[in-house]
């Protein structure tokens, strides 16, 4: 494998920034949604502002280092992926402060949550998966991953079943409907992640979906 | 892209006395495309355009064989190495517009040696071709000056127009724009896109953004090998040898 450039490493760098930004809302809306509580939405609109800016900032160095060093083949490959992973990630981000606006405007506070806890922590697991695989530009754990979507989508089915037919009160079936859909779009851009690790080790695009 | 191939270049080897310079390349070339021709220093790019229109032979103790097929035509048996030459035009890294000739005569100076046309005949192909690269707007009102009087660009335009004056059906240039500022090298490179409308080009290039700007398809040549050849978008997105990987991403050596 090439030495990868230093302009390279500086984007990866503020990559690694962004996912501990998405793994810190992570993880507060995951407590959220188990406690059903609210009041999570100025702090996750605050970094979601925050991973925004460093999206811009990597678009900025992407942008700054084609100009610059003119890259080719595989570090051309690197710096279009970088850009799309950092927008996959900005949306990651924005999909989980979706959750919080849900739960601000929806009383959960007698609804079953369960399942689409589960859904939600599977998803995350997901986005790490996906970005530890491009890190280290593992095309079979990229390629994996997207199998594993499958499980979301049939996570997210399962629910929308569920609450097709279950006599539980408007606003839980509002919410878990809402919460679930969410979540499978979030896994799609984990998806996404993953395609692009593929092409930016293979230098071909497949839709696997 | 172009389906019919304009040059088909069979088992060509080249040698400067002991030194093998081209080993065994085969390559068709398209018709009516850009074909860029890429590699480090010393591995084979001019020896191989040299060797398309018959210049190789020129330089004592080198020798070639194999075949170019020239629509079919072999330049090395069933050509005359003046009609070879007149078909596959070259232009050179460092301009070279005859200094003791006008502007006028400069592009119609291949054609003077022919004989077969007349004063109004050369001044319409000088004009035609000083329109075709550009240059007339620029220099109409200076035909007479001597070609040496433009400036570095304008002077490679003229080689170009001095190519083209001869209607050839392949030009072979050897990294026309090293010696040229970026407003001069802008302008080669739509001529050469524009070009293609009519004829094949091959371009030795050291600027692989060049490669990727103009060309349709890229060479890749290393140590007097063909490694690649392909569409100019696979060789830059993911070229399939690892040598041409790292020479396109600047990591040889």
């Amino acid at each position: 494998m090439l030495k990868e450039p230093e302009y390279l490493t500086k984007i990866n760098a503020e990559i690694m920034e962004m996912q501990e930004i998405v793994e810190s809302i992570g993880e507060q809306v995951q407590d959220a949604l188990k406690n059903r509580s609210s009041g999570l939405k100025p702090v996750a609109t605050e970094l979601c502002r925050e991973a925004q800016i460093r999206e811009e900032l990597i678009v900025e160095m992407c942008v700054g280092s084609l100009i610059r060093h003119q890259p080719f083949a595989s570090d051309l490959r690197a710096l279009t992926v970088a850009m799309k992973v950092s927008y996959d990630l900005s949306r990651v981000c924005r999909y989980l402060r979706n959750i919080t606006e849900v739960l601000e405007e929806v009383n959960v506070k007698n609804c079953e949550v369960k399942e689409v806890c589960e859904l939600l922590k599977n998803a995350r697991e997901m986005v790490r998966q996906s970005l530890k695989a491009y890190f280290e530009k593992d095309q079979k754990a990229a390629t994996n991953l997207i199998k594993s979507d499958e499980s979301i989508d049939e996570g997210y089915r399962m629910i929308l079943r569920k609450y097709a037919v279950q006599k539980a009160s408007g606003n839980c079936i509002l919410f878990n409907g809402i919460t679930a859909r969410i979540v499978e779009r979030m896994a799609d851009h984990a998806c996404y992640i993953s395609q692009e690790t593929i092409y930016l080790v293979t230098g071909r695009r497949t839709d696997y979906r | 892209m172009s389906n019919s191939t304009k040059l088909d270049i069979q088992n060509l080897n080249a040698w400067f006395c002991e030194k093998h310079a081209l080993k065994n390349v085969n390559v068709k070339i398209p018709d009516k495309e850009v074909v860029a021709v890429i590699g480090p220093s010393g591995c084979g790019k001019s020896t191989f355009v040299r060797c398309i229109n018959r210049m190789h032979e020129l330089i004592p103790g080198a020798k070639a064989s194999g075949k170019a097929l020239l629509d079919g035509v072999d330049v090395y048996g069933g050509m005359d190495v003046m009609d070879v030459r007149r078909k596959i035009g070259m232009v050179f890294q460092k301009p070279n517009p005859f200094p003791n000739m006008s502007v006028a005569d400069n592009v119609v100076a291949g054609l003077k040696l022919v004989g077969t046309h007349s004063k109004k005949e050369l001044a319409e192909i000088a004009e035609e071709r000083l329109k075709s690269v550009g240059l007339w707007e620029e220099i109409k009102d200076e035909l007479k000056k001597s070609g040496a009087s433009l400036s570095g660009g304008q002077q490679q335009r003229l080689c170009i127009a001095r190519a083209l004056a001869m209607n050839p059906e392949v030009i072979l240039m050897d990294e026309p724009t090293s010696a040229l500022d970026p407003a001069s090298t802008a302008k080669l490179e739509e001529l050469v896109k524009k070009l293609k409308n009519e004829i094949s080009v091959v371009i030795i290039t050291h600027n692989v953004s060049q490669a990727a700007r103009i060309s349709d398809m890229t060479a890749f040549f290393y140590l007097g090998e063909l490694v690649e050849f392909d569409e100019t978008r696979n060789i830059f997105e993911h070229p399939k040898n690892p040598l041409t990987e790292r020479y396109i991403t600047g990591r040889f050596g």
